[in-house]
């Protein structure tokens, strides 16, 4: 076997090897799913117990039209008033809350006070809020003296389900796709995080590598055996077929979630009498093709990416002895990296600016802005040309990288200045 | 002779110091070749040239003649000081990596490891991480990687340190086998002992310079220069005055078992040998006269205090 190919192998084996890969290798999914899904989860089986709320009601308006929901019980009280109700109702009884309502609730927006027996919420909060001030207005209106005035209100109360569609020159509307932009932000969001967090997980795989092997001295048996490139591209090479690997079986894992677990979830009728983000999440995630695409694109950006930033992590490790020299090297390295983060969230409110799409397309921050722009359904002539660059890069950062990294491995005790990287690069 | 590997006028410089000056050196084929030096001479830099881990600055390392190329090394057998094995990964795995790097089938590293393993008692750590194992034993599998694949050129750097007295012992055995079975052993170390038991060669270097070369049998004896050590009884007193002016007085230790003492001379002329012999057996009971062959270790001390 090829000498590059052992170290990949050994690279390879020894890291899918380890306890902490195949935890993160099965963790990782369940998050990432229950994340994104978890709001609708908890709207759909999240429901505490509900809460009982007395009130004591002076204007005696407000009491009767109270409607109590799956959240909160009103129970009016007659005859009592606000001091005997919080004497009678204490920590002991099973009372939530004592609402008091004073008799100018109608002019005075401070007449209503909830006296809580343990710590109240922002939903509840708002609950009661919002019900109070419908029961007001309603009130208001009525002194107005409107005929029909409940077939009136029920008539202008208005909800606009907007469907964004991808014109595709048909004139056909029913052919065009539908696209969300709020499910592209949450879904460019996730790919680009996700790309940054692998580049720069998977990166530093190979700094701290290159770095144990200097230390260790393996690599002054290594390189009597091998070159110093053959050495620095088989841990790249190794290191990056773990990160696919990791991801085929994630890509996998969500795959088949997205055909199984999520239409299990979500049965059929609640997908379809959910409205907004939540159906277009359920749909895009039962969609399978779709997210097999995503992951085709992504594991490319990833790859090219993580070798693009490899074979700079090698070099900044080969050059240095321990982990902590290299954090001057490394947060050079970064910077164009938390760029493209900054310049992604640009993404969000124009995928297709200039600033984005050049930013897309130079390497050093297109694989994390691109990924943020895919799911935005852009050419594929600029998904392409940005792959292809980035590639190409990828040759440019290696032979760098491996000017530095041959001579760095042998190098002990004080870690290099810039000029003296650039010596190594210049050296012959 | 016929020489495995020269060196030819080997200077190497660091910023602010010179590694190595002009050093020359032969080593001939099927030898046990020892570098020696105080710590920093210059000796791991060498092998490092050897090995083309360290350009030289100027000279040039021949093998079989001609300049020693990067595939010249692949075949080299090379233990470095600092030993060098991956922590994490299990012994026998990572034996066969190192092996198969060094162009050995799967199947064929595994079987003549296994056999490595037996031989050094190490067969039940195959299967363990690296981590778990001593110093010593670490040394042992670090040594079996590196000469597995039977190199016909090996280089120990200081290979027995951090040995004890029985696993270094072990260890010189089997250097001595791999000489005996055509292999050249070229090794640096400052321990002269094991110098005199198992080196054909050496080389001295200090402070950048080879400072002395040749086989051990001769530098021996080029330097032993007439070295007496003489085991009498009765009047000392009477004796040095008799010998005064004829040795030189180098040592002594009296009332030794039965009242003996030992003195420890250098005889200047060789032709006066016989008549210090003479004079000492007629003035007092001579129990012994044996020539002192100086150890390594006085030879070393004496040539890098330019004594020699």
């Amino acid at each position: 076997m090829n000498k590059t190919m052992l170290i990949v192998m050994r690279e390879f084996s020894e890291r899918v090897r380890k306890k902490s890969f195949i935890i993160t290798t099965l963790l990782m999914p369940l998050l990432m799913i229950g994340l994104m899904l978890a709001p609708s989860l908890i709207m759909l089986y999240g429901k505490g117990s509900a809460k009982r709320v007395v009130v004591v009601d002076r204007s005696g308006l407000v009491a009767g039209a109270l409607t109590s929901g799956d959240e909160l019980l009103f129970e009016t009280l007659e005859g009592m008033s606000v001091a005997e109700a919080c004497t009678t109702y204490d920590d002991e009884s099973d009372i939530f809350a004592i609402l008091a309502i004073d008799d100018d609730v109608m002019t005075n927006p401070r007449a209503v006070k909830l006296i809580t027996n343990s710590s109240s919420s922002i939903t509840i909060e708002e609950a009661i809020t919002s019900q109070i001030e419908n029961i007001v207005e309603r009130e208001k209106l009525k002194a107005y003296d409107i005929e029909d005035l409940d077939r009136i209100m029920a008539e202008v109360d208005t909800h606009i389900d907007l469907e964004t569609v991808k014109n595709n020159g048909t004139g056909d509307l029913d052919s065009m796709e539908s696209t969300s932009s709020g499910v592209n932000y949450i879904l460019g969001l996730v790919l680009g995080m996700l790309l940054y967090m692998i580049i720069i997980i998977y990166g530093q795989m190979v700094m701290t590598s290159v770095i144990e092997e200097k230390n260790s001295r393996v690599i002054d048996v290594m390189v009597s055996s091998c070159s110093p490139f053959q050495i620095m591209m088989g841990k790249i090479a190794g290191v990056a077929l773990v990160a696919v690997t990791q991801i085929a079986i994630w890509a996998l894992l969500i795959i088949g979630a997205s055909k199984f677990v999520v239409p299990a979830v979500f049965p059929t009728e609640v997908a379809a009498t959910s409205t907004g983000m939540m159906s277009a999440m359920i749909g895009t995630f039962s969609d399978a093709g779709y997210i097999t695409m995503l992951f085709g694109y992504m594991l490319l950006f990833i790859l090219g990416g993580f070798l693009f930033y490899a074979s700079m992590f090698a070099a900044s490790g080969s050059s240095v002895d321990s982990v902590q020299d290299a954090q001057q090297f490394n947060t050079i390295i970064m910077l164009p990296i938390i760029l493209g983060i900054i310049v992604m969230m640009q993404v969000f409110n124009d995928p297709n600016s200039d600033m984005v799409f050049w930013f897309s397309i130079i390497p050093f921050t297109s694989p994390v802005v691109m990924m943020a722009r895919i799911p935005f359904d852009i050419p594929a002539w600029e998904v392409i040309l940005s792959l292809v660059i980035l590639y190409a890069s990828f040759v440019a950062t290696v032979w760098i990288a491996a000017k530095i990294y041959r001579v760095g491995i042998f190098m002990h005790g004080k870690k290099p200045s810039f000029k003296e990287l650039w010596q190594w690069i210049k050296m012959k | 002779m016929d020489n495995i590997l020269t060196i030819e006028g080997v200077s190497k410089s660091y910023t602010g110091h010179k590694a190595l000056d002009n050093v020359s050196l032969a080593i001939p084929r099927g030898s046990i070749y020892g570098l020696l030096g105080p710590n920093g001479a210059g000796k791991t830099t060498l092998i490092r040239v050897i090995n083309r881990i360290t350009i030289p600055d100027s000279g040039r390392v021949l093998l079989d003649g001609k300049p020693i190329t990067v595939d010249d090394i692949y075949h080299i057998g090379y233990m470095p000081e600092e030993r060098g094995l991956y922590k994490k990964m299990r012994v026998g795995d990572q034996a066969i990596f190192f092996a198969r790097l060094k162009g050995m089938s799967k199947a064929d590293a595994a079987k003549r490891l296994h056999e490595w393993f037996e031989r050094l008692g190490l067969s039940e750590w195959w299967g363990r991480k690296v981590e778990d194992l001593s110093k010593g034993m670490a040394q042992k599998v670090q040594f079996i990687s590196t000469v597995v694949h039977e190199p016909k050129l090996l280089i120990f750097d200081e290979p027995f340190s951090g040995f004890d007295p029985i696993n270094a012992n072990l260890l010189k055995e089997e250097i001595m086998g791999l000489r005996d079975r055509g292999a050249t052993v070229i090794f640096s170390t400052h321990n002269m002992a094991s110098v005199e038991e198992i080196c054909d060669h050496i080389t001295l270097i200090n402070k950048s310079r080879n400072i002395l070369s040749g086989s051990v049998e001769e530098i021996r004896r080029a330097a032993g220069g007439n070295t007496f050590t003489v085991v009498f009884s009765g009047d000392e007193q009477q004796l040095r005055t008799l010998l005064g002016g004829r040795v030189t007085i180098l040592g002594e230790s009296s009332g030794l078992i039965g009242g003996y003492t030992q003195l420890k001379i250098h005889i200047p002329s060789d032709d006066d040998i016989r008549g210090v012999i003479a004079a000492l057996n007629d003035n007092c009971r001579l129990r012994s006269f044996q020539e002192v062959m100086p150890s390594m270790n006085d030879i070393f001390i004496r040539a890098v205090e330019g004594r020699l």
